[in-house]
């Protein structure tokens, strides 16, 4: 206890020095603070993105392998169309088989299938109206009993007798508008059958919600959800029905129950030329429904999407194998969206990188400059080393109390540190998220220079202006949003738009205050290491000769 | 009288030191309570040397020198400094950032000290040699050599040594305050039954004390 009494006395009474010491400790927790803040923020911000958008991995056609089979047997098109028809579509068993994995967190399938429905009109912009004009003759007869000369004495054409007869003929044209889709085809509706509510990641990860009603929790029964964009095209509501039509088989229909609207809340549509999302004409149904449909008509071929969760990264491989070993046809292949995944946490990740490097650093930088401080300081403090080991004081307890001093010291940096570290956290952490923004934005722009895009942008931009100026009443941040063609970046030449995490929301929290606790007492250990060191191999009686 | 401290057959020669070349060799005195002996002798005569060896901060000489029968090779030198033997310095050696009787204090709390009140004990003390209680909170470089060296005393007193062992405590002071000061060290040889062992220079201090030891160099 007398040891810590004593560490505190020295402090008070050494101010100069411990300030010094202070000084040095608040620069380095406050840099470690901002790193440590920005780290954590990014890797909470890879994980939450990562758990929201899971390592998934589905199987696509392997239209290498395929094109070259085709190829190397020399065939007519005509055969390698054939031949690519012949293929066999996975089938829900073998997703069954292949879900069955080690390497899998969990797995789903979605049925896919297109249909017609009747009195619904799809969404999509390429409607075209179409005025019909229909011409009616109407032939009117009339018989006259003759009373008088009431037509001027003249005779009625090819009529004799007691009585006159009068046709007269009516046309009537009838201009009918019709309202249709020009590229409107059997199939225009995807139905999508979902086996439970796990399996609806879309709507688990808020790609999709719910604005009216609910989606069923009877997976059997013939019930759909379906965009507000549909709902409003054609003026459908929670219990109304819509009749699917086979559209193999257009007399085979079936009805769903309409049990909720859902909005889509990601920008999908991935192209600008478009007013409805890529879902507006998906029907979101259960795969009994669908089987029914299937059922009826084996022509129908349904698109069976499997999705496997992946453990992790290494997974990847392992599944491949895996699945290659349990029999897929060499015309397939697993495709996962690592690379997706990767480009949209890319920019946090160069961040975090850069956090950690920097953090590094700092330690370094901040450790040496503590040890070198602190030998001097024992170097200053030898008389006192010497005059404590004369009047029986342990060398162990002189070490424990020249640490407690530099922990005390070093505890106060560390709260101020954290505390400018936890105001300037944010600001540093977006400034180097914009950065590498603007980075990879650069990059983008550069690629559509490349593709001379970058004209129609600009053209897009000035007639944007142009409207914008005629909008007065809209903000300044209005007019700027509408102005950017973010767009035009979006997933486009295979690489993911960069607008994913725009900022870090740097905390010093609990968890960087625990890490940063440890760096101080690590930073003293070392730099109270020299001490310790010196204070052991100096004997008294030298240091108080020196002195006198 | 029973001896407390006996020096038996004690050599010292430095690390760098020709083999030959002794500070001391085959010293041997006897130390007992109650007595105040000067050990004098020329400059490089070994006599800091002695002190040294006596009071435990300097391990490694031949010979044996044994404290109550104790071997000092063989027990805690540490524990032996703060319960002991206390050591009087002719610079005083006190930590410059504490008060008078902060330095006691630290001196108590070293020794484990089991006193309630040791602000008190270090002002008792303190008034035994000399100084008043305004003296005792004040820091040490704010008082006069001779105050100095009444602390350096009061901390050697602080744990209640049979053995106070001083270095040229008065080559500092001025006649007068020298003399107030082995004043001091005859009470508490003579009055608390203490051991003083002085080396010194001063005629003065040798005809003060009881017994006096001369060091002479490369002589037994």
């Amino acid at each position: 206890m007398y040891i810590l009494k004593n560490a505190i006395t020295s402090i008070k009474r050494n101010k100069g020095r411990n300030i010094l010491i202070g000084i040095i400790i608040i620069v380095i927790s406050a840099a470690s603070a901002i790193t440590l803040a920005i780290r954590e923020s990014a890797t909470k911000i890879v994980t939450a993105y990562e758990n929201k958008n899971p390592l998934t991995a589905t199987i696509g056609m392997n239209r290498e392998n395929l094109m070259k089979n085709l190829r190397d047997g020399n065939k007519s098109q005509e055969e390698m169309i054939n031949a690519f028809n012949e293929i066999e579509s996975i089938t829900e068993d073998q997703i069954k088989e292949y879900g069955h994995s080690s390497n899998l967190k969990s797995y789903y399938y979605t049925y896919e299938l297109s249909v017609d429905a009747k009195d619904i009109k799809e969404a999509t912009d390429s409607l075209v109206k179409e005025t019909t004009t229909t011409k009616t003759e109407t032939t009117t007869t009339t018989r006259k009993t003759p009373s008088g000369n009431s037509n001027g004495g003249r005779m009625p054409p090819g009529g004799f007798g007691g009585s006159t007869s009068t046709t007269r003929r009516k046309t009537t044209t009838t201009k009918t508008e019709k309202i249709f889709n020009e590229k409107a085809q059997d199939g225009a509706f995807t139905l999508i059958g979902y086996n439970s509510y796990e399996d609806m990641k879309d709507f688990i990860n808020g790609n999709y919600q719910i604005t009216s009603g609910e989606v069923s929790s009877d997976f059997t029964s013939n019930t759909c959800v379906i965009s507000e964009e549909l709902a409003t095209l054609n003026n459908l509501s929670v219990g109304s029905t819509i009749t699917i039509i086979d559209p193999k088989t257009t007399s085979n229909t079936y009805t769903l129950e309409i049990t909720g609207i859902y909005k889509e809340n990601t920008d999908s549509s991935q192209n600008m030329s478009t007013m409805f999302t890529s879902s507006a004409n998906n029907i979101i149904t259960n795969t009994t429904f669908i089987k029914t449909i299937l059922e009826k008509n084996s022509n129908i071929k349904p698109t069976i999407t499997p999705t496997f969760i992946l453990n992790d990264k290494d997974s990847i491989e392992n599944f491949t194998n895996e699945v290659n070993e349990k029999g897929l046809s060499e015309y397939y292949k697993i495709t996962t969206n690592l690379q997706d995944i990767e480009s949209a946490t890319e920019s946090v990740n160069n961040v975090k990188t850069f956090a950690t490097t920097f953090l590094i650093i700092t330690l370094i930088i901040g450790g040496v400059v503590l040890i070198v401080i602190n030998m001097i300081n024992i170097r200053e403090r030898k008389y006192e080393i010497g005059v404590l080991r004369t009047i029986g004081m342990k060398k162990s307890k002189v070490s424990i109390q020249f640490m407690l001093e530099l922990l005390i010291v070093t505890l106060f940096g560390l709260l101020i540190g954290a505390g400018i570290g936890s105001i300037t956290s944010v600001p540093i952490a977006n400034s180097l998220m914009a950065n590498e923004i603007e980075t990879a934005n650069s990059k983008y722009d550069n690629i559509e220079k490349n593709f001379g895009l970058n004209n129609r942008k600009e053209n897009q931009t000035t007639t944007e202006e142009k409207q914008n100026t005629e909008e007065s009443n809209k903000t300044v941040e209005e007019e700027k949003e509408t102005k950017e063609p973010v767009n035009m970046k979006d997933y486009q030449f295979g690489i993911a738009k960069v607008n994913e995490i725009e900022s870090i929301d740097a905390i010093v929290d609990f968890n960087v205050l625990i890490k940063l606790l440890g760096i101080g007492i690590i930073l003293t250990l070392i730099s109270s290491l020299a001490s310790m060191i010196a204070i052991a191999r100096f004997s008294p009686l030298t240091i108080l000769k020196e002195r006198s | 009288m029973e001896n407390i401290l006996k020096v038996s057959n004690v050599s010292y020669r430095y690390k760098d030191a020709n083999k030959d070349d002794y500070v001391l060799k085959n010293i041997n005195y006897n130390f007992q309570k109650g007595k105040v002996y000067a050990i004098k002798g020329k400059s490089g005569s070994g006599k800091t040397t002695l002190l040294s060896l006596i009071s435990g901060l300097e391990k490694k000489y031949e010979g044996e020198i044994f404290y109550k029968d104790k071997n000092l090779k063989k027990i805690d030198l540490d524990n032996y400094r703060n319960h002991d033997i206390g050591i009087v310095f002719q610079s005083y050696n006190l930590l410059p950032h504490l008060t008078a009787s902060e330095n006691i204090i630290l001196s108590m709390d070293i020794s484990k000290i089991k006193e309630k009140n040791k602000k008190e004990l270090a002002i008792k003390l303190m008034e035994k040699v000399g100084l008043n209680k305004n003296q005792s909170s004040r820091r040490v470089l704010k008082l006069s050599g001779g105050e100095q060296q009444r602390v350096a005393i009061a901390r050697s007193l602080s744990y209640n040594p049979e053995i106070i062992i001083a270095d040229e405590p008065t080559g500092n002071l001025d006649k007068e305050t020298e003399t107030e000061i082995l004043n001091i060290f005859n009470d508490l040889a003579h009055k608390d039954d203490k051991c003083i062992i002085i080396v010194t220079h001063s005629q003065n201090v040798c005809d003060r004390s009881d017994y006096v030891y001369e060091l002479k160099k490369n002589e037994t």
